[in-house]
């Protein structure tokens, strides 16, 4: 293993540097520490540094009246099928822009199947949900306002009632130019107001940019276990401190599956909405994440590595919410993972760790320096609707 | 004829509905001598089947509506308002039409809209978003849950449960709603409805409503008037805006009139034309006309001998009638004189259904 100290002290990375996020990523100085040191893995592991400013989308530039219209969407029932799953009803402000229980809500008269994330950084995913279905946090939110166990709407309908609140129709034109507004703007906007809800001053990242007191001996500790004897920069790394890639690290099944008969509904649901064999939709009893998009069956049970940010408000843990705690994270890996149904394609990275009791406890206070003060935000006052004037029939 | 439709009736009444199927031929409907409704054969463990489906909200997308919320066998399977509810959200623009003899009809909705068979009907209404917004394939997996469906979908043939079977029992169920025992029917019209039959014929009611139901099935615009509700009520007006703009009608932003028909054909002159309704069972089915706007019987005949209401494309056939008031009244007393037994009873509604999903025993082994 080579030696953390020296990496630390040596080196100074440059906006250039970070090729990971774009150019627009990082536009101050960092540190950068090797991940992945002393791994089996041969991919290269983008180094850990500061977190800089969000990519924005060429076709989707940032303007104050478009994040201010996207903030008030993000708030709207409207924008879903009974007015009654807005984003934030999945994504809650005051518990970490996520849902507290293992697996999200769903829509009314249903469970979801996975646990719901933090909008907190989801700006610098290049892919979004737990199996990276989507591509763009406008894609995301679109999909997420129709699917049946999320919002559940239909886009001719969320548009037409857009229509009916005459602010928004002042605002959509402003913003977007749209005589009536646009359901496909409406994900812009939300996205650019998603694009705000960031955070770059965690205490890694302040250490990062010099101040060496911001981490505490502790976490000092923990940083080294987690690029060096850890492993978890073997995956975890890069600004976000997500590769963005696949894995299967043993999480096991969820068990509300065993004996909650509206999850297991769900369940069987989305084997059939997202496509399965009849082999595979008779027999599967646990989520196959990433499959459904390569249909590969080595890629079941894979799911994207999440960032580390923002964890101290977003417990608890892993595409199914089976971790509670930061701790029993640390524990699961500590012990080599877990075990589930696709155990053919756990990742051979994932090995027992041999940690002590007091690494495990420097990883924990680790972890907690990757998140900041928490985000909340007022939520915004809703415009109502109004009857169409007569006189647009004369335009 | 008509005692023979009583006693079947009265017969399957005592006969387990279970062990035997109505095998009575179908014939067309003859529009010189209408009446009564003759019954269809229909399979009575899919009917079975049918209703339960009918009367369960879980096949809507958040688990409140059941096509009875809008459908009620109390209201003639209409739900009494001048303009529907709609899907949680929103609000409808038209009036719920009655699904008695509905299995019987040419085309389907006021707009007639869909014109093959009540199997796409189904399917419509219960996927449409401003209806009960479901995911068929949710849907699949809920009614899968419940053990007496797994039951039921077997014992009507349909194997497991599924969409197909969804889409075959509910037009089974729908099949058995068939008019009986309306005073035209059985022969103990009123003299002052026996009168007002006459009038029905010199006046050229019947050159629309006509056969067994009393329809040909055919759009034609008459002239109702505006229902100015729609358009004051953004949660009416967006349900239009999005169902025209699915239908892919021009300028629909700015349209504040109901197409109807026009969506067929997409051709000037059938704007504002809707489907002839059944004059069967009109005193369980108030308010009336597509959008409502007709509350009493009473209301309906004055529109008629007043020559119908304003518009462009209104049919040349309707003109002013010229009856007085004992005539106009004569003619209301035949029209509630269409209007059978109520279909409230136990063959028609389906008891209390357990909506909580009981998780699958031994899940981790069992076939899903």
């Amino acid at each position: 293993m080579k030696d953390l100290k020296s990496y630390l002290s040596g080196t100074i990375a440059t906006a250039a540097l970070f090729a990971v996020l774009g150019s627009q990523a990082i536009a101050e100085t960092s540190m950068e520490i090797e991940a992945g040191i002393g791994g089996s893995d041969p991919d290269p592991d983008a180094p850990l540094v500061a977190l800089g400013e969000p990519p924005i989308p060429l076709d989707n530039p940032q303007t104050e009246a478009k994040i201010e219209l996207g903030k008030m969407l993000f708030f709207d029932p409207r924008l879903g099928g009974n007015e009654s799953t807005p984003c934030s009803a999945c994504h809650m402000p005051d518990v970490g822009w996520d849902v507290e229980a293992p697996i999200s809500f769903g829509y009314p008269g249903t469970t979801h199947w996975r646990n719901s994330q933090t909008i907190v950084n989801s700006a610098y995913y290049g892919k979004l949900f737990w199996a990276g279905s989507s591509k763009s946090l406008e894609s995301q939110a679109k999909s997420a306002a129709g699917g049946a166990v999320a919002g559940n709407g239909e886009a001719d309908m969320m548009e037409a009632r857009l229509a009916f609140v005459p602010e928004y129709v002042e605002r959509f034109n402003d913003v977007f130019g749209d005589q009536w507004p646009r359901i496909s703007n409406a994900w812009r906007a939300i996205a650019a107001f998603e694009r705000t809800i960031v955070q770059t001053d965690t205490p890694f990242d302040n250490y990062l940019r010099g101040d060496d007191a911001a981490l505490t001996e502790a976490q000092k500790r923990g940083l080294e276990l987690f690029a060096g004897k850890a492993q978890c920069s073997e995956c975890h790394n890069g600004a976000l401190l997500s590769d963005e890639k696949y894995y299967n690290t043993g999480v096991p099944a969820y068990e509300g599956w065993q004996d909650d008969g509206l999850a297991q509904v769900t369940f069987r649901y989305e084997l059939y909405a997202k496509g399965s064999t009849e082999e595979m939709y008779r027999h599967t009893k646990d989520d196959p994440g990433f499959y459904f998009r390569t249909k590969e069956k080595a890629d079941k049970g894979k799911f994207r590595t999440p960032s580390l940010r923002y964890t101290l408000y977003t417990e608890p843990y892993m595409h199914n919410g089976m971790l509670e705690t930061l701790e029993d994270v640390v524990e699961f890996y500590n012990q080599g993972g877990g075990e589930n149904e696709f155990a053919e394609n756990k990742s051979p990275l994932i090995q027992p760790l041999g940690l002590n009791d007091q690494e495990k406890a420097d990883l924990v206070a680790f972890l907690k320096s990757l998140s900041g003060e928490e985000i909340l935000i007022e939520e915004p006052e809703l415009p109502d609707y109004q009857p169409l004037p007569a006189v647009a029939a004369e335009e | 004829m008509m005692t023979k439709a009583r006693t079947w009736f009265s017969a399957l009444s005592t006969v387990s509905l279970l062990t035997i199927g109505v095998a009575f031929p179908v014939h067309q409907a003859q529009a010189d001598q209408p009446g009564p409704v003759e019954a269809i054969e229909f399979d009575p463990a899919k009917a079975a089947l049918g209703k339960r489906l009918f009367f369960d909200p879980r096949l809507s997308g958040d688990t409140e509506l059941s096509c009875a919320s809008c459908h009620q066998p109390e209201n003639g399977f209409t739900d009494g308002q001048a303009l529907s509810d709609a899907y949680a959200g929103n609000l409808h623009f038209r009036n719920v039409p009655t699904l008695i003899n509905s299995a019987k009809r040419a085309a389907w909705f006021h707009d007639g809209r869909i014109g093959t068979n009540l199997n796409d009907v189904t399917r419509e209404s219960i996927t449409e978003t401003y209806s009960m917004n479901m995911d068929m394939r949710l849907m699949q997996e809920r009614i899968k849950q419940d053990p007496a469906y797994v039951e039921m979908f077997e014992a009507a043939g349909f194997g497991e449960p599924s969409n197909g079977g969804v889409r075959n029992a509910i037009p089974e169920y729908l099949k058995t709603l068939i008019s009986r025992g309306a005073p035209f029917d059985t022969g103990e019209m009123s003299d002052e409805a026996k009168a007002g039959y006459e009038l029905f014929n010199a006046s050229g009611c019947n050159s629309c409503h006509s056969g067994e139901r009393f329809t040909d099935d055919l759009p034609h615009n008459i002239g109702v008037g505006d229902n100015p509700d729609i358009w004051a009520t953004p949660e009416r007006h967006i349900t239009f805006v999005t169902m025209m703009k699915f239908l892919g009608v021009e300028n629909y932003m700015n349209l504040r009139a109901d197409p109807g028909a026009y969506i067929r054909t997409h051709t000037a002159d059938t704007f504002g034309t809707f489907m002839t309704p059944t004059l069967r069972e009109l005193t369980y089915t108030a308010p009336y006309m597509h959008n409502g706007t007709l509350a009493t019987l009473e209301d309906v005949v004055a529109f008629y001998n007043a020559g119908g209401g304003d518009d462009e494309n209104k049919d040349t056939r309707i003109k002013s009638l010229n009856l007085n008031e004992t005539e106009q009244a004569q003619l209301v007393a035949f029209l509630k004189a269409l209007s059978g037994e109520p279909l409230t009873g136990p063959e028609f509604v389906a008891e209390d259904i357990d909506t909580d999903y009981a998780p699958i025993e031994n899940w981790q082994d069992a076939t899903n």
